[in-house]
This record gives structure tokens, sequence and C-alpha cells, in this order.
């Protein structure tokens, strides 16, 4: 397996994980427990749920369930979720709809329900952000059909859709850069990433990944304005320079990329391989893998890295009539420190706050 | 349009009314009204907290209700629909500035009023052919404003030109005196029209009201007609009538609320047994009739006869055949768990076996079904792990020996297949709620597609398809049932190419289900429409919370249809503890299953329908299944049955796979509320 601009990796498997980046240092074995606890939103796809998981000094649990969406006995699907800025709620985009999909909003802490607005076909990701307090939510459309769908802008005060911008076939991703005024998605069958200038509600760029990729996320802009898409298809990971609008490097990746999360400080990408069962680490100042780890159930999904940069929460969706599973991983070392159980096709994952 | 300039800073909470930006936005006009079409412009000014203008600010302007009044980047309104509406005027935060508040720096709204429109045209419609002294016809009016909208929010001011003639109240109905000519006249704000009608000498001098029969049952409809005849005892055409009903309840039926209705075609019914008087009026005439109403005595007991119980996993849909060795079988799908489909041997209802299982890669496959046949069943797949969905062909000629996968076809249908209908060798599948797509499955291997139908309407979504005799009927929420020619419906539509023959939507929007049936007591055509609703909400946010039943809503709504062109909604079964789900009508008796608590019913849907059959007392049984070891326990949640050789079969959520039957009437049945 080639790396960009690297050579070829060996890998040792240890008991179920597999380490990558021979002569890439690795710190020190991870805390036996946190100090702090961490907590995340996740989202359970197929059981209409999406549980509040904390990970702290008693290690990973479930403290709450929340049931969402409106028809109980219609499985609706929460797919997205992300938390306001502020903390103070958090949306989750209800994928299945009737037929359009919707993202309803809850208080953080009470998880009570506040409202509720209707999108297009299936929404999926979603961010808010902190320039204007707009949500942004990409219209997936995985009903069949591959034709061009859209974004959402919502007014998360009043839940009232103000904007809706045509973009590509099968929208996925949905993050803003850190000053909230531009808004990045992929379009998985266009091939392409796209720029929305957040304020202005119109398509500012697009840049094409190449023949045949179908991208799938992308990650908020570093504070040097360095995104990274995954080529789920293609097995790769590119990293664009937002500034000049190309691609910098090309990662090879294990199989299926999907969803991928930076550490603050820009040091560390992880990525989920969901077509092969494996969470990865790059150290992005040498653009190598330091760390593949199978995961524990199959379908791996969501990641979220914390704050700090000490932990990453993966989700996993399992087959069938398993749950998911939310994974916890030490970044430096990328050790799994934990996992806990969720609902069935555990998918969306965000951050909510960090305690002690 | 409004002139004033909105001004507003931001003020930060704890800052002593500084805003640590300072700024402040103007917006100008501060409010606007305009008309359908108008546009105008708006202009922001940013200014700091020394009131200098900002020159290189960014403003954003968005609109709560852009599909009725827009609004560019550049500031530019123009107003498309009529209400009251606001638009946000705003300077995002400072780039700089990571604070967790997404709250823009300086935000100011803006109320746009679009005035509804002008009344363009107010019409006389219907208007009756003749008009005679002494009764009192009703006029019809249309309002239509200048974008073509029919307006039926303003009110409608009628004035007669001569009230010595004729007379009209505030609702239409003229009192005609006398004989002569006058100009009616109806008018909304500038517009009116004007009705000349030329009343004459009224000819009647009797009123008669026929009648066939002089008793009845709770829920028979009896019409009644009047005739008007002339001196001679001709009758007299075009005469208007109108009907009232009164009377008495049975002695032991006290305070029993209105138990008898008339509608204005003359079509009597009564819910309580009684004795009640139906009268006719025309001008000065009047004619009755009094009838004996008997209690209808259909109630009959359910017997259990056996069970196939689920009780690990919640069940959904079933479908029960002669499998081709000449036993009989049922299919069960499963729910929000696993993919499992099950097959059991149900040829002797009180032993049944489960006799076989088909995993496939899906949390839920939520509906089932089997061609006429026996051959092949088909299931719809949610929740796939690949998130192709789609459906799954099965061999089902004989489920104790195999139940072989023969094909899977998810092209399309990724989204989710939530119900399917086989018919001939077609395929009617549900893509996620969007349309159905027509699939050939000549060859069950190879399935492919063929044809599909969707709505055009905004926002439409199906749930529901069942085909009868070339006809597929969609259930759509708010956009009510419609009826698709795929064959046999006269207009040369095919499973290639469908032709809608008509819709029918009612107001609450529930709809979810159709069962079509040609009434063997009346030929009437009905369509039986159920509703599935949750207007109680329900939705725990404690996980133990999570396994108690939820509260449900919605009724069966019966449209006679025999016309496409003119569906009526005519009755309904609504019962008032539960919410309906599925539904299955044979040989003038409808079976439907409802949601927590209601359980199994069925009713006697024999005759003419019309008004409220629960009230009529037409149920003849009620069988609500308790399990204390269901998937949630002692929670009765009939999915949908279907009558089978004499039995009933029916799947609840909780628990499963019952069979029961009718037991024979051997007396007066109880029903809450009559005498007994």
């Amino acid at each position: 397996m080639r790396s960009a601009g690297s050579g070829v990796f060996s890998f040792v498997l240890l008991g179920g994980l597999a380490w990558w980046g021979a002569g890439l240092p690795t710190t020190a074995a991870p805390p036996d427990s946190p100090v702090r606890s961490y907590y995340v939103y996740v989202c359970a796809e197929s059981d209409d749920e999406v549980a509040l998981v904390r990970y702290g000094p008693g290690g990973a649990e479930v403290v709450k369930t929340i049931r969402v969406g409106s028809y109980p006995n219609e499985i609706e699907g929460p797919h997205g979720i992300e938390v306001d800025p502020d903390g103070r709620h958090w949306y989750v985009s209800i994928a299945h709809g009737l037929p359009f999909g919707s993202v309803h909003k809850y208080e953080t802490g009470t998880d009570l329900w506040v409202g509720d607005v209707t999108l297009g076909l299936f929404p999926a990701t979603l961010d808010v952000s902190p320039a204007t307090g707009l949500l942004y939510a990409v219209n997936f459309n995985l009903h069949g059909g591959m034709e061009p769908s859209s974004i959402s802008a919502v007014e998360v005060e009043t839940m009232t859709e103000v904007a809706r911008i045509d973009t590509g076939v099968m929208p996925h991703g949905s993050r803003l850069s850190r000053d909230g005024r531009r808004h990045y998605s992929v379009n998985m069958m266009s091939g392409d990433l796209v720029e929305l200038d957040a304020l202005g509600f119109e398509i500012a760029r697009r840049l094409p990944l190449g023949a045949g990729v179908q991208p799938t996320w992308v990650t908020t802009p570093t504070a040097a304005g360095i995104a990274y898409v995954t080529g789920n298809n293609v097995a790769r990971v590119f990293e664009v320079d937002l500034g000049a609008w190309r691609i910098l490097r090309t990662f090879e990746t294990g199989a299926g990329p999907y969803n991928l999360d930076v550490t603050s400080d820009g040091s560390t990408l992880v990525a989920t391989y969901k077509n092969g069962d494996a969470v990865g680490f790059w150290d992005l100042a040498s653009g190598r893998e330091r760390a593949r780890m199978t995961t524990s159930r199959t379908i791996p999904h969501g990641v979220v890295v914390t704050p700090d940069g000490e932990y990453a929460f993966v989700t996993l969706e399992g087959v069938g009539g398993e749950p998911g599973t939310v994974e916890v991983y030490h970044v430096p070392t990328a050790e799994r420190v934990d996992t806990v159980d969720v609902g069935k096709q555990a998918g969306g994952i965000a951050f909510w706050k960090t305690e002690g | 349009m409004g002139l004033f300039v909105a001004c507003v800073a931001l003020m930060a909470r704890g800052q002593g009314g500084q805003t640590p930006h300072g700024l402040s936005i103007e917006v100008a006009p501060g409010a606007l009204t305009l008309e359908i079409g108008e546009a105008a412009h708006l202009s922001a000014t940013v200014r700091d907290a020394a009131g200098d203008v900002v020159d290189d600010a960014t403003v954003v302007y968005y609109s709560r209700a852009r599909r009725s009044v827009s609004v560019t980047r550049t500031g530019r309104v123009e107003a498309h629909r009529p209400g009251e509406f606001t638009l946000i005027v705003l300077v995002p935060e400072n780039p700089g500035d990571r604070r967790r508040r997404p709250d823009a720096r300086a935000r100011v709204e803006v109320p746009v009023t679009v005035p509804l429109p002008p009344i363009a045209e107010v019409a006389f419609r219907d208007v009756p052919g003749v008009f005679y002294a002494g009764t009192h016809p009703r006029l019809d009016v249309l309002v239509r404003d200048t974008v073509g909208a029919r307006r039926d929010d303003v009110p409608v001011t009628f004035s007669s030109g001569d009230t010595s003639v004729a007379t009209i109240d505030r609702f239409g109905y003229l009192t005609l005196h006398d004989t002569g000519t006058v100009i009616v006249t109806a008018a909304v704000d500038t517009e009116s029209d004007a009705l000349t009608i030329e009343i004459v000498e009224n000819p009647v001098t009797a009123l008669r009201l026929p009648m066939g029969a002089d008793t009845a049952r709770t829920g028979d409809v009896l019409r009644f007609t009047a005739v008007a005849t002339d001196a001679s005892g001709r009758e007299v055409p075009g005469v208007p009538v109108r009907y009232a009903v009164g009377g008495e309840t049975a002695p032991a039926i006290v305070a029993a609320g209105a138990p008898a209705q008339i509608a204005a075609d003359g079509r009597f019914v009564a819910e309580r047994s009684g004795t009640y008087t139906i009268i006719a009026t025309a001008g000065t005439h009047t004619a009755t009739r009094t009838v004996s109403i008997e209690p209808r005595d259909v109630a009959r007991d359910v017997e259990v006869v056996g069970r196939g119980r689920v009780l690990d996993r919640r069940s959904s849909d079933l479908w029960v055949w002669e499998g081709t060795d000449g036993r009989d079988y049922a299919i069960t799908g499963t729910w929000g768990a696993d993919g499992h489909t099950y097959f059991w041997d149900v040829t002797d209802p009180a032993n049944i076996e489960k006799v076989n299982e088909v995993q496939v890669d899906a949390r839920t496959v939520n509906d089932v079904k089997v061609s006429a046949d026996g051959e092949v069943a088909v299931i719809g797949r949610e929740g796939a792990s690949n998130r192709r969905n789609g459906i799954v062909v099965l061999g089902a000629g004989n489920p104790r020996e195999g139940v072989p996968v023969l094909s899977e076809f998810t092209n399309q249908l990724t989204g989710g297949v939530h119900n399917v209908f086989v018919d001939g060798n077609h395929v009617y599948a549900l893509s996620a709620g969007r349309r159905y797509d027509i699939i050939d499955i000549e060859d069950p291997r190879r399935p492919e597609r063929v044809g599909r139908f969707e709505l055009e309407t905004q926002g439409h979504s199906v749930h529901d398809v069942w085909v009868s005799d070339g006809i597929a009927f969609s259930s759509n929420w708010t956009d009510g049932v419609v009826a698709v020619d795929v064959g046999g419906g006269g207009l040369g539509g095919t499973p290639e190419r469908p032709v809608e023959l008509g819709r029918y939507a009612y107001p609450n929007g529930w709809n979810h289900a159709a069962f079509p049936y040609r009434s063997r007591s009346t030929g009437k055509f009905y369509l039986f429409a159920g509703d599935e609703a949750y207007p109680y909400g329900g939705l725990a946010n404690d996980a133990d919370e999570a396994r108690l039943p939820f509260r449900t809503a919605g009724w069966i709504h019966v449209i006679d249809w025999s016309d496409w062109d003119n569906p009526r909604e005519v009755a309904r079964y609504q019962v008032p503890e539960a919410g309906s789900h599925n539904i299955w009508v044979e040989d003038d008796i409808m079976y439907v299953g409802f949601y927590y608590p209601g359980g199994l019913r069925v009713v006697d849907v024999s005759g003419e329908l019309m008004g409220d059959l629960y009230r009529q007392g037409r149920e003849i049984a009620r069988f609500v299944p308790f399990d204390p070891e269901g998937f949630a326990p002692n929670a009765p949640f009939v999915w949908g049955p279907q009558p089978y050789k004499g039995h009933i079969f029916f799947t609840d959520y909780n628990s499963g796979l019952w069979a029961v039957r009718l037991e024979e009437k051997t007396g007066p049945g109880r029903v809450i509320g009559e005498p007994h």
C-alpha cells in the first residue's frame, strides 16, 4: 500500500490491532482513566435514538437515551448530529421523511425537544455557523435517483429554512469554516468538493476530486486553511488547500474512508474506514498513517475528536440486530481505551462538552 | 410601503449597555407593505460605536418565509404570497472571535406585509332552474381574487332588490314571499354579481313522503324522497325540500346525544334504537313519516384458536395463502430487529407451527406479500447495512421444504421499501416513501423495473399501495388516496404506463392505508381508507418508557367511489380510544387492526354506509390480544388482519401471529349503550 510521497510501510498485528508507521515515534501508553469526562451525542439510525455517551474516570457509559422522530413505529433514521457552538442545543437530522426529512432541535442537558424543520430528501450531515447561528444541512437524497440535491440553511431560533441551494448529486459532509462564513461539503456522485458562501447562500467554488471519485466527508478547515476530504471508493484522503483551492497531498488509506476529524492543533487526522472495519490515525506533518486499529464491530461510521486532542470517539454501525457501538481511542497512542454499545446502526456523532 | 428605519444594536449581557462590538445596523425602510409581485430594496447601514459608518461591513439578508417573500443578498425584496412575514438583516460575528456564541453582531427584523389580493370576481353558480313562491332555496356564490384563488374567507353580502318579493339572509337562503321578478345581489368589497330571478306561482298543493319500510336497524340507511304535487296530483319538479328528523330513543337509552341524522338528500340513519319521525318541508307544506329502529344486534364473541408467538422482537405485516403443496401458510415480517421473516404452517390454526425463517440484511421487514399462485413471496427491506435496501424475492411454494432467495432488487430503491404489493407478475414497491416502482417478476430471478408512479404535488409522500382488478390504490398522507389504472381502469393504463383515474384527500392528512371493495349487498364501490396518526406525541425520553405503548389516533374513512370523478366520503369507523392501522374487507365485513388498546375489530359493513359506523352498533366483535410476555408486555398493538378460510389471522406488533374466529351467535349481543 502506498502513501503519497512516502515509501511502503509494514504492519504487525497485535491482538486485533494493526500498527502502521514504522519509524514514527509513539507516545507512552494511555492513562488508565481520563481525569476529565467527555460527553458526546450519538445517533442510532435504526433505533431512532440518540445516546448521550460519557467517557470519564469511570470509563465509557451511556448516560441517557433520547428517542427521536415523530412516528413511533416508523424508522425515521437519525443520521447527522451537531451541537450548537454555544453548547445550549443540539440538532439531529431525521433522514427518512414523508418523503422529506427534517432537523430537530433539542436542549443540551435536559435533552428536551425544542422544535423541528422539514428540509429536503434525506438531510444528513449538518453544522452551525458561529458567525450567524445559521445551521447548514446537506440533503443527501438516498432515495435512489441520481439527481442533483441541495444544501439547506436554517435559522435555529425559529427553526425555519431560510435558503436551499442547489449543489450536486448526493451531497454529504457539512462543515463550516472556523469563521462560519464558508461552508464545505462534497457531492458523492458528482465527485467534487463544494464551497458555499454561507452568508450569501451561493456556491462559490467547486473542486473536482478526480474521475470517478466518490467523496463522503470534508473536515472542518484547520487554522491554516486546510481541509481533508475522503475518496471513499478509491481509498484515499485528499488534503486540500482551501486558499489555493487545490489538492496538496493524497493519502492512500484503508478501504472506504468515510468520516474524518482532525485534532484542534492540526497534527492528527482520524479516519474511519467503513469497508475496512478499521480506524486510521494520520500524522499530518509527515503524511504517514501512524496507526490503524481494527474496530471491535463492523462498519465504522462517524468520528469526533475531543477539543483537547486526547480522545477520538468512533461509531460502529454493526449489521442487522447487532447494537451499535461507540469506541474511544486515545489519540496520542491510537489505543482503544473503551467501548460501549448503543442502539442499532450507530452513525452520526457530535462532541458536547468536557467536565473536570 | 412603510418608511421608518429599523435600528438595532446587539446588547451583550453584562456589558453595561456597551456591546463588545459596538456595532449597530440601520435598515431602510424598516417595514414594508408590498402587493403580490411588487419588489423593493432594503438599504442597510452599519455603524461603529462612535456612530461612524462601517463601509466594508458584511450584511446578510434572509427571509423566514422565502416562498412568500424573498430577499436577495443585495437586499432586493419581492412579494409572492399574502401574509405577514419577517426579513432578517444581520452583521455576522467577527471572524476573529472564537467564543462559542453563534449570534450575529448586529441584527434587525424587518416586517413585511403582503395584503390579500383584491377580489376580482363574485359570481352566482348552480342557480336553480325554477323559483316557486313560498319556498326557501339557497344560492351559492363563487368568489375569486385577482390571482385567481378561490376565496372562502371573505363574507359575502347579499341583498334583495325588492324585499316584498324576496328576502335573502347572510347564508344565501332566499325566502320567496311572492311571485314576480327580483334582482338579488352578492357583493364582496367593490365586486358584485346580480341575479335576476323570476318567482312563479307555487303550484304545490300537497307534499308526500313515500316510504318503503317503517322498521329498520341501527346503521341501516333509509332513503326518503319527498314528492310535491299540484292540484291535479302531478309531480312538481324542482321544488326545494328540507328534511329534518326528531324522535325518541328506546326508553333505556338516556341522554344519548344526537341519535339519528338525515342528509340533505333525504338519506336517514339512526345510531340508537328508538322511534324517529322524518319531516320534509317545502314552503308551507310538510310531510312526516315515523319509523321504528331496532338495535342492529350483530355482536359475537371471539375465540382464540392458536398462536405463533414472537416475543423477542416486534412483528410487522402478514399474508396467509395456500401453498403449492395444498397446505396453508402465513408469512410474517419483523420490525426494528435483524431482518427476519417467518413462515408458519397454519393449516391447523390451533397448532400453528413455524416451519422456516429467512434472514436478510435489514433491520425491518415491514411488508410481506405472496403472489396469487403461492409461488413467490416479496419482502421489503429497511435498514440494510449497505444502505441499498430494495426488495427480496423468495420462493414460497413450499415453505416447509425451503424458502430460497430467488433475487434481490435494489436499483433506485435504496431509501427503503416500506410496502409492497404483488399483482400477477408485477411487484409494486414503494421507494423511500416518495413513489412506487412497478417491477416485473415474470422471471423472479431477474426482476426488472417497467414503470413507476409518483405524484406531482409539493412534498408528496406515499405510504402504501394495494392493487385490485387492475387498479392501484396508493395511500399518500395529505394527498389522500390515488387510484391509478394499471390495466383494469378503462383508460388504457398498464404497469408500464400507469394512468391516474382519480384522487381523494381528506382534511386530517393521515391517510396510511386503503382497501378497495365492491359491496356485495349494494354493488357500490367503497374505498376504505385508514389513518395512522400520533397527535399526542408520546415519544418517551427514558429508555424504560420507550418500551411502553404509545397513544394513537385516526379512523377508517369510507369513500363512495362509484364515480371516479366524484368520490364522496360517506361514513367513518372511529374507535374513540385507539388509532387505526391496516384494513381488510371481505363478504361485507371489515377487519381492522387498531393500535393500543383497540385490538382487532370486526365490523358489519353491509348495506349502504352513512355516518358513524361505530356508534351505529355495527361492530361485530373486538378482541384485544394481551400477552404478559410480549416484547412490550400487555401492550396490544394489532398491525393488520386477514380473514382466511373461516379464521381471522392477524399480527400483533408485540406478540406475533394470532388466529381467532368468530363464535356462533347464540342470542342477543351486547352493545354498550343499547338496551338488553
